[in-house]
């Protein structure tokens, strides 16, 4: 194991839980704010195929991400579709390179597994290029987005950037790259409650509560359009 | 205190009133759907005002939804109290501000939910749309056509204003019209009759300008053998609460329909077809009202199906030659999800079904959805964002387009009118009541009762009559005329506005029949200062239009409204009904 200073064990140990567990509170207190406001009850007979039910709809609200098929809106665009898997798989193998490099360096000698994180990561970081492009040239992208929109995905295509440079986890050319990742996602995990980076502490029960809804309704799992004919 | 010092204080008051209801009506659902958009994007193809209007971002489905989001993120979201520039959030203090809320939530969204269905997150942006649209109302900013519906819902208990009287009369009139046509004494539409298995609640839109879609049903009920009634109080199962966005209102009305329906002691409510009445009634109904229903409800869809399968009513599909299509509406299919069962019983009362692309939860909202009909002073923008839908009627090149929506039949007929598409629209009780097989009676004669003969030469229906035609297309007008004078009436023919009035006064018609769109005089302001004239107040009024968001010219008047209403096209059957109809009402005022 290469020796390394103190600023980057700093950063890849102490910065990271303290910005974990800053994180986590700011999770807890959030959620528990989400969950002060009351759930609407829905008091009618169900609607809709009998085979539809609650619990139907709320797993395949839940699941509907990983259809691409299931809404029009990633059925018709494949390529947007794509980039979100890619974006989101460099999102998880960065955040699992943070804790790899610290805490299981040896994985990293696992035939694959470098090549594989550098692969995912490094094709984050073109999407993530190409959402920039996307979010600043196309008009309506353009006028739904706020700084934070803005500044979010930013933050995360510098980070990519920097987690690609840090998978070999090589000091050999100094430890710039390794201490600029970590310090980083400690910014990142303490920006990311205020942020709309946070969107994935609300999907479960976003797409809870619709799909239950729907589900009941029997709207949820949809039917897809069947051919003009 | 001067005036220019009261104003902003009172327009600040409605802002804050907004922001503070805000945090009255705030659920999970809501706060959910508010908090969760990543603005991706991939909503904004998924609405037809985007679709139609390309380039136009204010269209945006996140781009609406984000001018409420933005008054949630300032005043109950700390991430927008702490940087409130940062995440887009903004409050609202004038008028101004919740004008331009109001633009955007009535104006620019009919509330289809295409887009939720659509967005990865499962942001519900028509159901905060909808929040949104009720706050406003809360302060009295709304278009003033929902101030007229939801007057009309709360004081006079439907949301056309039709009174009891009218109601009645109508179906009285019914079923004189299908006793005859079926020649059977026993026919009844029967009124609150305790205990029935069916009570069948309408829209008023039927009562006011679709009478026959009311006769039809109870020809179907009549056929099944069904024992059934409707109320004579409580019987609209529409409801502008879902429009306006009041949950008050909406309430009151549930409240009022459920309690119609408990007073007879019936098993269950029937809806008859129409998207946001069976919403309404049957789903969004108890929430509104906080109470459980203990009946079962049903789309009169489910009833017609149900009853061909179980063999109670016999259809001929022989009779439904013509090739149609189905629209789905946003309502029955994407909030209630009733899409199937349209589809089985058209297989079986029509000859040939050509589905329009996308369909079921996926298809495009009429454009008349979410009260839109009632604004008209976005009826440009509805026409121009039709232009999706009235491609997706074109493209099946079916003749005729069926729905199972009152909302939906008046916005395809004005969509098919705008873009000259050669289609008309009806509903499957139509067809299925013309693909009815009635056994015909086997009338044994008693001899002691002399058998009527039929006279020959009986005197036309119309014979002695003399009316008043009002229309601007030639063609339209000798239709009309010629349809009438055959009938045996005198006919006069009027161009203009000033020439209705000319010839009402000099030739004292027994009725006018007016188109609303003519040169000259305003139509509406003919027919006032036909109710203002002594001579002419008695006059019969029966509108013919093709323009039916035009109605309000002459509906909204402090005037007593016309006896009948015709939708354009109309054929020879339909104008004679209604002719004849008109010319019996007899005014119970004074």
């Amino acid at each position: 194991m290469p020796e390394i200073s103190q600023t980057l064990h700093f950063a890849e140990n102490d910065l990271q839980v303290w910005s974990l567990t800053f994180m986590a509170l700011v999770y807890i207190t959030r959620i528990a704010w989400f969950l002060r406001f009351k759930a609407g009850k829905e008091r009618q007979a169900p609607t809709g195929a009998a085979h539809t039910t609650p619990r139907k709809g709320i797993l395949y609200s839940w699941a509907i991400i990983a259809m691409p098929w299931a809404m029009e809106s990633t059925r018709t665009k494949p390529l947007l579709y794509a980039q979100f898997v890619v974006f989101h798989l460099g999102v998880a193998a960065a955040i699992a390179l943070s804790f790899v490099i610290p805490y299981g360096p040896g994985l990293l000698a696992t035939p694959g597994v470098e090549t594989g994180l550098r692969v995912i990561i490094g094709a984050a970081f073109i999407v993530a290029i190409l959402r920039i492009i996307r979010r600043t040239r196309n008009p309506y992208m353009r006028a739904i987005s706020s700084p934070d929109d803005h500044f979010s995905l930013w933050l995360l295509t510098v980070w990519f950037a920097f987690a690609f440079l840090s998978v070999s986890n090589s000091t050999a050319g100094g430890e710039w790259q390794l201490v600029t990742y970590f310090v980083l996602t400690a910014f990142f995990l303490v920006y990311v409650p205020f942020s709309k980076i946070s969107h994935y502490l609300y999907y479960p029960f976003t797409r809870y509560y619709l799909g239950k809804s729907m589900g009941y309704r029997g709207v949820y799992p949809l039917v897809r359009s069947k051919a003009r004919g | 205190m001067s005036a220019t010092t009261t104003e902003p204080t009172e327009k600040a008051l409605k802002a804050q009133q907004v922001i503070d209801l805000l945090g009255q009506k705030l659920n999970r659902q809501v706060v959910g759907s508010l908090v969760a958009c990543v603005h991706c994007g991939l909503c904004t193809d998924a609405c037809h005002y985007v679709l139609a209007n390309p380039g136009d971002v204010t269209y945006a489905p996140a781009y609406k939804a984000d001018r409420l989001r933005k008054i949630f993120k300032r005043h109950y979201d700390w991430t927008g109290r702490v940087l409130p520039k940062w995440v887009g959030a903004a409050t609202v203090d004038s008028e101004a501000d919740l004008e331009e809320l109001k633009d955007i939530v009535f104006g620019k969204c009919t509330n289809c939910r295409r887009c939720t269905i659509n967005c990865p997150m499962g942001v519900d942006f028509a159901t905060f749309n909808r929040t949104a649209r009720g706050l406003l109302v809360s302060v009295g900013i709304m278009p003033e056509g929902v101030a007229v519906v939801s007057k009309d819902q709360w004081e006079i208990g439907n949301q056309m204003g039709v009174l009891k009287e009218d109601y009645l009369e109508t179906l009285e009139w019914m079923e004189e019209e299908v006793r005859d046509e079926l020649d059977d004494p026993d026919f009844r539409i029967p009124v609150d009759v305790p205990d029935s298995n069916v009570v069948y609640a309408i829209n008023p839109r039927e009562v006011k300008y679709d009478p026959r879609s009311i006769a039809d049903a109870a020809k179907i009920f009549h056929a099944a053998g069904e024992k059934w009634t409707m109320p004579s109080d409580g019987w609209d199962m529409t409801n502008f609460g879902l429009f306006s966005g009041d949950d008050a209102l909406g309430g009151s009305v549930s409240r009022r329909l459920y309690e119609s329906v408990e007073a007879l002691r019936g098993r269950k409510l029937v809806i008859s077809e129409c998207g946001h009445g069976y919403r309404s009634s049957r789903c969004e109904g108890p929430n509104w009202a906080k109470r459980d229903v203990d009946f079962e409800m049903e789309s009169s869809v489910l009833t017609m199906l149900r009853y061909i399968k179980e063999g109670r009513i016999k259809v001929d599909k022989r009779r439904n030659p013509e090739p149609v299509t189905f629209h789905d509406s946003c309502n029955n299919a994407r909030s209630c999800g009733l899409f199937e069962e349209p589809r089985e019983l058209l297989s079986l009362v029509c000859m040939e079904f050509r589905e329009m692309y996308p369909n079921r939860a996926e298809n495009y909202c009429c454009t008349g959805g979410g009260g839109a009909m009632s604004m008209a002073e976005y009826t440009p923008r509805r026409l121009k964002s039709g232009s999706i839908k009235a491609k997706q009627l074109q493209d099946t090149g079916a003749p005729v387009v069926v729905t199972s929506c009152h909302n939906c039949v008046d916005g395809l007929t004005d969509l098919i009118r705008h873009y000259e598409l050669n289609m008309k629209v009806t509903q499957l009780v139509n067809l299925v009541a013309n693909a009815l097989v009635i056994e015909e009676r086997v009338v044994v004669p008693v001899e002691e009762v002399p058998v009527a003969v039929p006279v020959e030469g009986e005197a036309p229906v119309l014979a002695g009559r003399v009316v008043l035609v009002a229309d601007d297309e030639e063609d339209q007008l000798e239709f009309l005329a010629s349809v009438l004078e055959d009938n045996g009436a005198t006919v006069f023919r009027a161009r203009t506005g000033d020439e209705v009035l000319t010839l009402a006064r000099r030739e004292k018609p027994d009725l006018v029949t007016l188109d609303l769109h003519m040169p000259g005089r305003d139509v509406g302001e003919v027919f006032e200062l036909m109710r203002g004239d002594p001579e002419l107040k008695n006059l019969k009024v029966c509108i013919v239009t093709g323009k039916p968001e035009l109605r309000r010219l002459i509906y909204e008047r402090s005037v007593r409204p016309p006896e009948g209403y015709v939708d354009k096209p109309v054929d020879e059957k339909r104008l004679l009904l209604n002719v004849r109809k008109t010319l019996e009402v007899v005014h119970r005022e004074g």
